[in-house]
């Protein structure tokens, strides 16, 4: 599984890097980021997909 | 006219208590009726998910600019009051000092605060929770975070109440001649009161943000003191009034709904996913201003340029087009987009503290006191626009 963030539509809200701490990291002024390119660590898919459910901006998406 | 006695959402000046209390139907019947509702003299209310949703993504279209809210401040607020691309430098020197590395070095203090409060009535198995807990937390934070010395309280307090609600203070009508007055004496002072630490601060620096913000630079060049100004006076009316509203609210909820309470009381972990899920269905702050900067449409209704445009957060959070349970509250919820915090370039910049503060509170509360309710005879009168409580009369039985 990967993951992506649209840095056209983060606005910085936190969610991804909160809910998916191995997925997503948070840079200096707390906008998200990816870990390992966007590659999700097995086991990790379910958080992922969590991140990605409540991002309020729809910035994060999950694929296979 | 001027109607904005409120920040956020004057058009609810008038809101029967039971809906100020209980918002959601209201919500409800104006996503169902009147998606885009126009209210004569207040400009134009949105109220569907999607709806709002394209609002955030278009910051060109609808502005945050001084034209949406009128506060009696004299130049905008930054960054709430700046257009793109200016906002953008201005985010970029503030985000990193509200970000969630920052703010978790305030987890101590914080926590120490809220058990300092608690010390204080803990004996009494009954407290005023709004003037004793909610009003003078977040104000203690915010002082502490800017270096202000905390016998400055009463002077804060009366300062964002003059601004947020100067009817409230007056005693008269929204938009009366007295409240517009007692507004802009509140502005001047703010402008007044800061400018003066600042003076002390250039002779003398200290270990705190308004030091910080004389020596910032942006685009190798510092922020002038009118800059400074502008921060600070947005701080003051952004970062209490919300804090206090939120745990008004949450606190208002849980002391009503005892089995919600007991899963905090028996599940401390699940304080996180509690927050945001009574962010989501209180939505302390209902709604957020926004000024058309050209003609448009909205779900096929026209919208002036020049016109005034609230964004009822409150009813995005409840909306069932995005969860068709939005009538449930649970700490279980799995997807919770809530804009609580507002959404776009101008989401809150103050959420990470904002959050870290009601985590602590609900954290460190329930430890202590896991038996609460309203005091009998009572009801809770929030007021409408920022949902906070004047008075929150509770009785509570402390942790053995």
């Amino acid at each position: 599984m990967k993951v992506a963030i649209d840095h056209e539509l983060c606005t910085g809200h936190g969610r991804c890097y909160s809910l998916a701490p191995g997925v997503f990291a948070p840079d200096d002024d707390g906008y998200g980021m990816l870990i390992d390119d966007g590659r999700v660590p097995a086991g990790l898919e379910s958080e992922a997909r969590t991140a990605a459910i409540n991002c309020p901006e729809r910035a994060v998406t999950t694929s296979e | 006219m001027d109607t904005q006695g409120e920040y956020g959402a004057s058009p609810f000046d008038r809101m029967d208590p039971e809906t100020a209390r209980h918002p959601q139907p209201m919500y409800k019947l104006l996503r169902d009726s009147m998606p885009v509702m126009r209210l004569e003299g207040a400009g134009v209310i949105i109220s569907r998910r999607a709806d709002i949703d394209q609002a955030f993504r278009h910051p060109e279209i609808f502005s945050s600019n001084m034209s949406a809210i009128d506060l009696k401040n004299v130049r905008p607020l930054i960054p709430l009051q700046i257009d793109p691309p200016d906002h953008k430098k201005f985010r970029k020197i503030l985000d990193p000092l509200f970000a969630p590395k920052q703010v978790a070095r305030l987890e101590q203090p914080v926590a120490k605060l809220v058990n300092e409060l608690i010390d204080a009535f803990i004996e009494r198995g009954d407290v005023d929770f709004a003037k004793e807990f909610s009003i003078p937390f977040p104000s203690q934070v915010f002082l502490t975070l800017l270096g202000l010395p905390l016998d400055d309280l009463p002077l804060f307090l009366a300062m964002k109440d003059g601004i947020i609600r100067p009817n409230h203070v007056v005693g008269t009508p929204p938009g009366s001649a007295e409240a517009e007055a007692h507004q802009r004496e509140a502005a001047n002072s703010i402008y007044a009161y800061f400018d003066t630490v600042l003076d002390e601060r250039e002779i003398e620096g200290r270990d705190d943000l308004l030091t910080q913000f004389l020596h910032t630079e942006v685009d190798g060049q510092r922020l002038t003191r009118e800059n400074i100004l502008d921060i600070c006076f947005l701080f003051l009316i952004a970062g209490l009034d919300t804090v206090t509203a939120s745990l008004d609210c949450f606190f208002g909820y849980l002391a009503e709904n005892p089995q919600r309470r007991q899963q905090i009381v028996d599940d401390p972990s699940i304080v996180p996913a509690a927050v945001e899920e009574l962010l989501r269905w209180e939505t302390p702050v209902t709604g957020v201003a926004r000024v058309a900067m050209q003609g448009t449409v909205i779900a096929g209704c026209p919208v002036h340029n020049g016109e005034q445009v609230l964004i009822l957060l409150g009813s995005a959070n409840t909306d069932e087009a995005e969860w068709q349970d939005a009538d449930d509250v649970r700490f279980e919820r799995e997807d919770n987009r809530h804009l609580a915090f507002g959404g776009g370039i101008h989401r809150c910049l103050g959420s990470h503290l904002a959050r870290l503060e009601l985590r602590v509170a609900l954290r460190e509360w329930h430890r202590r006191i896991p038996q609460y309710s309203v005091k009998t005879g009572h009801t809770l009168d929030y007021t409408p626009g920022l949902r906070t409580l004047d008075t929150f009369p509770m009785v509570f039985e402390a942790a053995r």
